[in-house]
């Protein structure tokens, strides 16, 4: 799945926890340097935020129309 | 190695298992005295017997229940952390239970220094628990409908614990308050402004998240929590103004909002993607059908008030919102987060080398289940007691405690196999 803001996207609005969690973290792992991931989500994630604070990502988040949490998080 | 740093926002699980655990027993002791009192109970909801059972019911279970989760969640679904979530979980526990029993034995006796004692140790412990509350979510922008929707109930369990008092003290020492106007007033902060309130912003996240379904749309989930405070606001104006016209216009409004939120839900449950309907799906449908009967109910007494003259209505009212539609969301909700969080507990204690047991090893559809029908038939008496308190109101009772026992044993059962599943844990890790 590809959006507008970027290609490397994690659609976790139908995962169980902790699926969307580990989904992100693996994609993290994977972008390049100033690359950019999206994921979607139907909550705001909490404690990501907090993880990818300490590991100092940062991230910006948009709810959508449709209830859709989008959250862009920069490697 | 990553999944584990999520964890770290989570208080112990004692803090809220040990409002799980307790819980239950209030709605066990509710159903016992229906069993004791029998049919004089229903007669009226002025009734000292009526009065008591419901505030095991409200207060005992569903309160008992909020809290502990709200301690549990605060962190999760809004980023607030709470300073040591143990001690506050010791003190709110306790003040909760003993406050409880006493009011429950202050309208049961109609002691006034019971009553009044109960209602300042009750409202002595909300206040601590508002206060902890407050200072976590300081500085906390409301960022989505949940955050939102967490703050005004909390606004709205400030308004019915604050009633509540005046109500105790007016009761106990005989103050000349229009009791019926206000009793309607609390009932409808409590249900409407707190309990209601708190369960749509909950739903806003556990709704998609455990039964997979759509997310709720944005607008109108920022704007319900506050169409609820504005109206029980306009509600309470009303009852200030003596406006009986103005009461009516906001409780069928009301009742509109809370219809619109049930039935929104159960089209995105139609559309869920979990094939299986577990005991939380199905808990959570017959709440949301009761409540929408429930809030009819409140919608046709607000256009023709001579309908809530009509024998029974109100109690029928009271069981079918309370024990047909929070009761129901509440028990779908603690299987779910207790069969989770005892995951979620192992799983951070076997450190990423021992994997956790899966959450039906916890917790098995099979015994909620049952249980869940247990519930169903007990609700099915409750209905029918109003309509045939002499032949049911006993038997309702009996099944109402028996259902809630069985809550009970069902949540330890899954407490003593998450204790064992964790010994057998240690052994293995201590053997790696």
């Amino acid at each position: 799945m590809t959006h507008p803001k970027t290609p490397h996207v994690v659609d976790a609005r139908y995962m169980e926890p902790p699926g969307p969690f580990v989904a992100t973290m693996e994609m993290l792992d994977t972008l390049k340097e100033g690359e950019k991931m999206l994921l979607l989500l139907f909550r705001e994630p909490h404690p990501l935020y907090k993880v990818l604070r300490q590991n100092g990502h940062d991230y910006e988040t948009e709810l959508m129309p449709d209830g859709t949490f989008e959250i862009l998080i920069s490697r | 190695m990553q999944a584990l740093l999520s964890f770290e926002n989570a208080p112990p699980f004692a803090a809220p298992l040990r409002f799980f655990l307790t819980a239950p027993l209030f709605a066990v002791l509710a159903g016992l005295l229906l069993a004791w009192s029998g049919p004089q109970l229903m007669a009226s909801r002025w009734m000292p017997g009526a009065l008591a059972a419901t505030h095991l019911v409200t207060v005992g279970f569903m309160l008992q229940v909020m809290l502990g989760a709200l301690i549990q969640i605060l962190p999760v679904v809004a980023g607030a952390n709470l300073r040591r979530p143990l001690l506050v979980a010791r003190i709110v526990h306790v003040g909760l239970s003993v406050g409880t029993l006493m009011l429950a034995a202050g309208f049961l006796a109609g002691t006034p220094w019971l009553l009044s004692t109960a209602a300042l140790l009750l409202g002595s412990t909300l206040l601590y628990f508002l206060a902890v509350c407050a200072q976590a979510l300081l500085g906390v922008p409301s960022t989505s409908p949940t955050i939102r929707g967490l703050k005004l109930a909390l606004v709205g369990l400030a308004a019915v614990v604050g009633l509540g008092i005046v109500m105790a003290l007016a009761l106990a020492y005989g103050w000349p308050v229009p009791l019926s106007a206000l009793a309607d007033l609390h009932a409808g902060w409590g249900l409407g402004g707190w309990a209601g309130v708190l369960l749509v912003a909950m739903a806003y996240v556990v709704v998609p998240m455990f039964q997979l379904t759509p997310g709720y749309p944005a607008r109108p989930s920022w704007w319900f929590p506050v169409a609820m405070l504005t109206l029980l606001l306009l509600w309470s104006a009303a009852v200030l103004a003596n406006l009986a016209w103005l009461i009516r216009v906001s409780q069928a409004l009301a009742a509109i909002a809370g219809i619109a939120f049930c039935v929104l839900t159960l089209r995105l449950q139609a559309k869920r993607r979990r094939a299986r309907a577990d005991a939380t799906y199905r808990y959570w449908q017959l709440g949301l059908s009761a409540s929408v009967l429930a809030l009819l109910m409140l919608l046709v007494s607000s256009a023709w008030p001579a309908a809530s003259e009509q024998n029974g209505w109100t109690i029928g009212f009271g069981i079918l919102i309370v024990a047909g539609g929070f009761l129901p969301f509440i028990t779908g909700m603690l299987y779910k987060i207790s069969a989770f969080l005892s995951w979620l507990h192992l799983q951070n204690f076997g450190q990423a080398k021992i994997p956790a047991p899966a959450m039906n090893k916890i917790l098995s559809d099979n015994d909620t289940h049952r249980q869940m029908l247990a519930y169903v038939a007990a609700l099915a008496l409750l209905l029918g007691a109003v309509i045939l308190p002499d032949w049911l109101a006993r038997p309702a009772g009996l099944a109402f405690a028996a259902a809630n026992g069985w809550l009970f044993w069902n949540l330890a059962n899954a407490v003593r196999r998450y204790r064992l599943a964790q010994a057998d844990m240690a052994e293995k890790l201590a053997a790696l």
